[in-house]
C-alpha cells in the first residue's frame, strides 16, 4: 500500500504551527477591536454623533427700531449666507473651486474667510460668504448632494433705510472681536454681530435676541432625516425712539456740504427729537463683511464722519455762554437789570483792551439789550464782577462740564475751567484775563452741542433739566436746578427778543405764529486781533456759528441747537436751520393756527 | 494523532456493511455549524445594512445560502481523491473560464451571466481558487520529501501565477492577491526551507516596488497612500477608512442595537453589505458581537485544522490547508481592514458579506473539507 506508507508526519508537525499563527493573528485583531471599541469607544461614539447630528443655530432677529411716528429706521432683511463644514468634505479643494465658480466673489476672500473661521481642520461650519444672490443660492443648492459640506443659512442683514440720515444716532453693528468673546459673559460666537455705536451699542442687550438651536439628524450627504431637538430663537425687543425722521431729513439736507451738529429735544421730557452730525456715513456698509478700503476711507477722512459731533465733539460756546453769565449775575445779585454799561466798541480791563464784536459799540446797554444784541463789553464787566469761581459754579449748575447722562455711550463732558483746574491740569495759575475771555464763551471753556441743548431746556422750562434720551421712555428723570425760575424768565424774555426784536441777532429763526427764543454765537477758531470778516478767511480758520434756541407752541416746546463748523456767524449760518425745524415740528399747530 | 494512522488498517478491515450513517456521524459537523451560524448572522446583518440601499439583500443572500447548502452537499459527496486525480482538467477549465471573463467581460458589464444562474453573475475567480488548490494539493502530495526543492517551489508557484495574472488583468488585485496566502499556507505545510522565506520576502519587496510603479492603478495607489496617512484625502479612501473606524468604535462594548447604527443607517459607511459588513456588525452589536463572530471563525479554522490532522493522506491534508489558508486570510484581512489596520481592498468576509460566487465558493470549500473527513477511513 503505497499511500499508507507515504510520508505525512512532517505535514502533521507543521500544521499546528500554521494554526497557531492564524489564531495569533485572530487574537491580535480581536485585541485591536477591544482597543477601538471598548478603550476608545467614547471617542468614536462622539465622532459618530458629530457625523450624524448637525446643530444649526437659529439666529435671533435683532429688534426693530422705530422713530417717533412709528416709521421703521432699522430693520432686518433676509440674507443668504454660505457655510462650509470642512469636516464633511471629502475633497476640500474641489469644494472651494466649486464655490468660487458659483459665486461672484474673489476666490481669495472665500479662503480668507475659511482660514479665519478655523481652517480646514474645523469641525464647525464656517461662514465663508454673505449676502448671496438668489441665483448664487440656486447654483449651490443644485449641487447640494455632490457637496454636502455646504449649507445655505438664512440670516438677517441689518438695514438702515435712511442710511446717513440716522447714522450717528442709530450707530451700526460689527462682528464681535476676540476681546468681546473673552470678556463678555453673554454667549457670543465668532461671527456674531453686536452693536458698535449709537443706539445699536447702547441698547444692544435690548435689541439682541437670544439665538436658538436646532439639532437635526442628517445622513452622510447632509440630507435632512429628522429633527432631533429645537430651542427656538427669541427675537430681540423692538425699540421706539423719540427721534423725528422729518427733522433728521431736513437737518441732513441743510448740512450737505457742511460740517456741524444739530440736536433737538423736548425740554419737558429730555426726549431727543433730532440728532444729526455732519458729515455722515452710510451705516449699511457695516452690515456686511467690511470692505477694507471703505473702512480706511472712513477712518482717515479729515472731517471725521464717524464722530457724533452732538455728544463727542466739544466747542467753545461763544456768545451762547452769555446765558450762563446772565443766570449767574442775576442769581448772585451782581446785576441790576436797569443798570447800564457803556460799550464803545471796546473796553479796558486788566490793562488790556477787550473788543466788542460791534466795532461802533452798543452805547449804554442793560442786561436785556446786552443779551439781545450780544454786547461783549457788558459781559466783560460782568465776568470781572463775578470772578471765575462763580462763573464755574453756575456753569456746572446749568449742566456744563459734566455728562448730560444721555442714553448713548461715548459722551464727552466738556470743560468748565477754574483756577483749580488750571493748577492741576496746566500747572499754571489762572490769569484774571482768562476770566474776561470765558465771560463771552471763549478761552478754555468747552461744551458739547447736547450740553447747550440741556442749557436751553432749563431756560425753556424755567429751571428744569430732564436727562436727555433717544429711546422712548415712560419715566422722565427731571432735575430742578438751583437757579431760581425768575432768573430764567428774565433770560427767556431777552432770548425772545434776540429772535423777534428788530435788532436781535437771531431774527433768521423767527417763525410767525410760534414763540421762538434763542441766542447766536460765533466762535473764533483763530484769535483775531482786528475785526476781520470771517468769510474772508480760509475755511479752516473761519468761525464756528452757534444758534441755541427753543420754541413754544401752545403746550409744546422744542429745543434746537445748531452748530455749523467754520460756517461764520451763527445768525446767518445756524439760525435758518432752526427756523426750518420749528416749522416742520410745529406744522400741525401752525396749520391749525392759520385755519382758525 | 499518529495513533489514528495505525487504526486505519483495522477500521478498513471492518465488514463491508459498516453503516454509512455511523460514518456520517463521525464527521466534524462543527465546521459546518460554525459556517451556518456565521451565515445566519450574515443574513441578519445584510438586512440591516440594506435598509438604506435600493433593495433588501436579505432574500438574495438567503437564496445564495440555500444554493450554498446545495453545492456543499455536492462537494461533500464528491471523492476528493478523484478530484485531485482530475485536477489538471479542472484547473484547465477554470483557466479557460478566467480567460473568457477577460475577453467577454470586456464587451459588456453583465457578460459574466453566461454562466447562467438566473440574473446573477458568477465570478469564476472564486472557483478558480478551488481548482488551483486541487492542482496544488495533487502536485505537492506527490512530492514525498521532508522539504521541497527550489524547483518544486517554483513549479508550485507557477501553478498559482497563471490564475493570479488572469485575475489581476481583470483589475481585481484583491482577488489576485488571495491566491498568495493559499500558496503560502500549502508551501509552509509541505515544507519550505527557512532560507527560501528570506529570499521570498526579498522578492516580494522587489515585486511590490515594481508593482507600485508599473502595475498599480492610481486609485489603488491612493488607497495605500491614504492608509499610510489618513489626513491626506485625495479620493475619499481616507474618508472610508475613517467612517469605518468610527462605526466600529461607536459600537463600544455592547453595540448600538440592531438597525440602530447611525454610521451604517445614515450611509456614512461605504460598501456596507459587502466589504464593510463587519463594521456594521461591530457598530450594532459591539465588541461582544465582534468577539462572537471571531470565535466562530476561530472554530471554523480550528475544526478545519482538526480534520486536516486526521486526514487520510497528503493530498487531503494539503487541500484542506490550501482552502483554510485562503479562508483565514479573507477573515484576517477583512476584519483588520475594517478596524483600520490595513489598506482598503475589495476583500469580502466569508459567510458574512453579501455575494453569490463567494458564498458558493466557501460552501464548496466547506464541503470539500468535510468530504475529506468523511473519507478518512476509506482504503483503496
Amino acid at each position: 500500500m503505497r499511500q499508507v506508507r507515504e510520508q505525512k508526519e512532517d505535514l502533521l508537525q507543521r500544521l499546528p504551527r500554521l494554526q497557531l499563527a492564524l489564531f495569533g493573528f485572530l487574537l491580535l485583531i480581536a485585541a485591536r477591536f477591544w482597543f477601538v471599541q471598548v478603550v476608545s469607544g467614547d471617542y468614536y461614539l462622539e465622532l459618530a454623533e458629530n457625523n450624524r447630528v448637525r446643530e444649526l443655530r437659529l439666529k435671533a432677529a435683532r429688534g426693530l427700531i422705530y422713530e417717533r411716528q412709528g416709521r421703521l429706521v432699522a430693520e432686518n432683511v433676509p440674507s443668504y449666507n454660505l457655510l462650509l463644514d470642512p469636516s464633511r468634505s471629502q475633497d476640500l479643494e474641489k469644494a472651494l473651486t466649486f464655490a468660487e465658480r458659483s459665486l461672484n466673489q474673489p476666490a481669495i476672500e472665500l479662503r480668507e474667510a475659511l482660514d479665519e473661521g478655523g481652517g480646514a481642520g474645523s469641525f464647525r461650519p464656517i461662514l465663508i460668504a454673505e449676502a448671496l444672490s438668489l441665483s448664487e443660492v440656486a447654483a449651490i443648492e443644485a449641487l447640494s448632494l455632490e457637496f454636502p459640506e455646504f449649507a445655505i443659512e438664512v440670516g438677517h442683514l441689518r438695514l438702515y433705510r435712511n442710511g446717513p440720515i440716522t447714522a450717528h444716532t442709530l450707530g451700526y453693528l460689527g462682528e464681535v472681536n476676540p476681546r468681546d468673546l473673552a470678556s463678555r459673559e453673554s454667549p457670543f460666537k465668532p461671527g456674531d454681530l453686536i452693536g458698535r455705536k449709537g443706539v445699536e451699542l447702547a441698547f444692544d442687550d435690548t435689541l439682541r435676541g437670544v439665538d436658538g438651536q436646532r439639532a437635526v439628524i442628517v445622513d452622510s450627504r447632509g440630507r435632512f432625516k429628522e429633527e432631533y431637538g429645537r430651542d427656538p430663537a427669541k427675537s430681540g425687543n423692538n425699540l421706539n425712539l423719540g427721534l423725528d425722521l422729518d427733522l433728521q431729513q431736513e437737518a441732513t439736507r441743510y448740512f450737505e456740504g457742511r460740517a456741524g451738529a444739530v440736536v433737538a429735544l423736548d425740554p419737558a421730557t429730555g426726549e431727543i427729537r433730532a440728532m444729526v452730525s455732519a458729515p455722515s456715513y452710510n451705516p449699511n456698509i457695516f452690515s456686511r463683511r467690511l470692505d477694507r478700503d471703505a473702512w480706511r476711507n472712513l477712518i482717515e477722512a479729515p472731517e471725521d464722519p464717524l464722530q457724533n459731533r452732538v455728544i463727542q465733539n466739544t466747542y467753545s460756546p461763544g456768545s451762547v455762554f452769555k446765558i450762563v453769565m446772565a443766570a449767574a449775575g442775576l442769581s448772585e445779585g451782581v446785576i441790576d437789570e436797569e443798570e447800564t454799561v457803556w460799550c464803545g466798541g471796546s473796553t479796558r480791563i486788566y490793562n488790556r483792551r477787550w473788543r466788542c464784536w460791534k466795532r461802533g459799540g452798543h452805547g449804554h446797554v442793560a442786561l436785556h439789550r446786552a443779551i439781545k444784541e450780544s454786547c461783549d463789553v457788558y459781559f466783560y464787566h460782568l465776568g470781572k464782577k463775578l470772578g471765575i469761581e462763580r462763573i464755574a459754579k453756575y456753569s456746572r449748575q446749568l449742566g456744563l462740564g459734566r455728562p448730560t447722562g444721555i442714553d448713548l455711550l461715548g459722551e464727552r463732558e466738556g470743560l468748565v475751567p477754574d483756577p483749580d483746574w488750571s493748577a492741576r491740569r496746566r500747572g499754571t495759575p489762572w490769569y484774571p484775563g482768562e476770566t474776561i475771555s470765558v465771560a463771552i464763551g471763549q478761552g478754555p471753556i468747552l461744551v458739547t452741542p447736547l450740553q447747550i441743548a440741556t442749557l436751553m431746556a432749563a431756560v425753556a422750562t424755567n429751571g428744569y433739566q430732564a436727562r436727555p434720551h433717544v429711546a422712548e421712555s415712560s419715566s422722565v428723570e427731571k432735575e430742578q436746578l438751583a437757579v431760581e425760575p425768575w432768573v430764567f424768565e428774565r433770560i427767556g424774555a431777552a432770548l425772545w427778543s434776540v429772535v423777534n426784536d428788530q435788532r436781535g441777532t437771531g431774527s433768521a429763526a423767527r417763525v410767525p405764529g410760534i414763540e421762538v427764543a434763542g441766542k447766536t454765537g460765533t466762535v473764533q477758531v483763530v484769535a483775531q486781533e482786528t475785526w476781520i470778516k470771517s468769510e474772508d478767511l480760509p475755511y479752516e480758520q473761519r468761525d464756528h456759528g452757534w444758534f441755541a434756541s427753543y420754541a413754544t407752541a401752545g403746550d409744546k416746546q422744542l429745543v434746537v441747537v445748531v452748530l455749523v463748523e467754520h460756517g461764520g456767524h451763527g445768525s446767518t449760518a445756524a439760525a435758518p436751520l432752526a427756523k426750518r425745524l420749528y416749522e416742520i415740528y410745529f406744522r400741525d399747530y401752525l396749520d391749525n393756527g392759520q385755519s382758525s | 494523532m499518529r495513533s489514528t494512522s495505525g487504526t486505519i488498517s483495522t477500521t478498513a478491515s471492518l465488514p463491508d456493511e459498516r453503516p454509512f450513517l455511523r460514518q456520517l456521524a463521525t464527521v466534524r459537523w462543527a465546521l459546518l455549524i460554525s459556517a451556518l451560524l456565521i451565515s445566519l448572522i450574515g443574513l441578519i446583518t445584510v438586512h440591516s445594512a440594506s435598509s438604506e440601499l435600493s433593495i433588501d439583500y436579505l432574500p438574495r443572500q438567503a437564496l445564495w445560502l440555500g444554493l450554498g447548502l446545495l453545492v456543499f452537499v455536492v462537494a461533500f459527496s464528491l471523492d476528493y481523491q478523484s478530484l485531485t486525480k482530475f485536477s489538471l482538467p479542472i484547473y484547465t477549465v477554470a483557466m479557460v473560464m478566467l480567460l473568457l471573463v477577460l475577453l467577454v467581460g470586456k464587451e459588456a458589464g453583465g457578460a459574466r451571466s453566461w454562466l447562467g444562474v438566473g440574473a446573477y453573475r458568477l465570478q469564476p475567480s472564486e472557483f478558480a481558487k478551488i481548482a488551483t488548490a486541487l492542482l496544488l494539493a495533487r502536485y505537492l502530495a506527490g512530492i514525498n520529501r521532508r522539504f521541497l526543492s527550489f524547483g518544486q517551489i517554483m513549479a508550485a508557484s507557477s501553478i498559482v501565477a497563471l490564475p493570479m495574472v488572469l485575475v489581476a488583468l481583470e483589475s481585481d488585485l484583491g482577488g489576485a492577491a488571495m491566491f498568495v496566502p493559499m500558496l503560502a499556507g500549502m508551501l509552509v505545510v509541505a515544507g519550505v526551507p527557512w532560507r527560501y522565506f528570506a529570499v521570498g520576502a526579498g522578492v516580494a519587496l522587489v515585486l511590490a516596488a515594481v508593482g507600485w510603479n508599473l502595475v498599480m492603478l492610481d486609485y489603488q495607489k491612493d488607497r495605500v497612500r491614504s492608509f499610510m496617512s489618513p489626513g491626506s484625502d485625495p479620493q475619499g479612501t481616507g474618508y472610508q477608512l475613517r467612517q469605518s473606524k468610527i462605526a466600529v468604535g461607536s459600537g463600544q462594548l455592547t453595540g448600538r442595537g440592531y438597525q440602530q447604527g447611525t454610521q451604517s443607517q445614515l450611509r456614512f459607511l461605504p460598501a456596507r453589505h459587502t466589504d464593510f459588513i463587519f463594521a456594521v456588525l461591530a457598530e450594532e452589536w459591539g465588541f461582544i458581537g465582534v468577539a462572537m463572530v471571531l470565535i466562530l471563525y476561530g472554530l471554523y479554522i480550528g475544526n478545519g485544522t482538526k480534520v486536516a490532522l486526521r486526514a487520510r493522506d497528503r493530498s487531503g491534508i494539503l487541500l484542506i490547508v490550501g482552502l483554510l489558508s485562503g479562508f483565514a486570510f479573507h477573515v484576517l484581512y477583512n476584519t483588520a481592514m475594517v478596524v483600520g489596520l490595513v489598506p482598503i481592498t475589495g476583500i469580502p468576509l466569508p459567510f458574512l458579506s453579501y455575494g453569490g460566487s463567494f458564498t458558493l465558493a466557501n460552501f464548496i470549500a466547506t464541503g470539500l473539507i468535510l468530504g475529506v473527513d468523511f473519507r478518512r477511513h476509506v482504503n483503496r
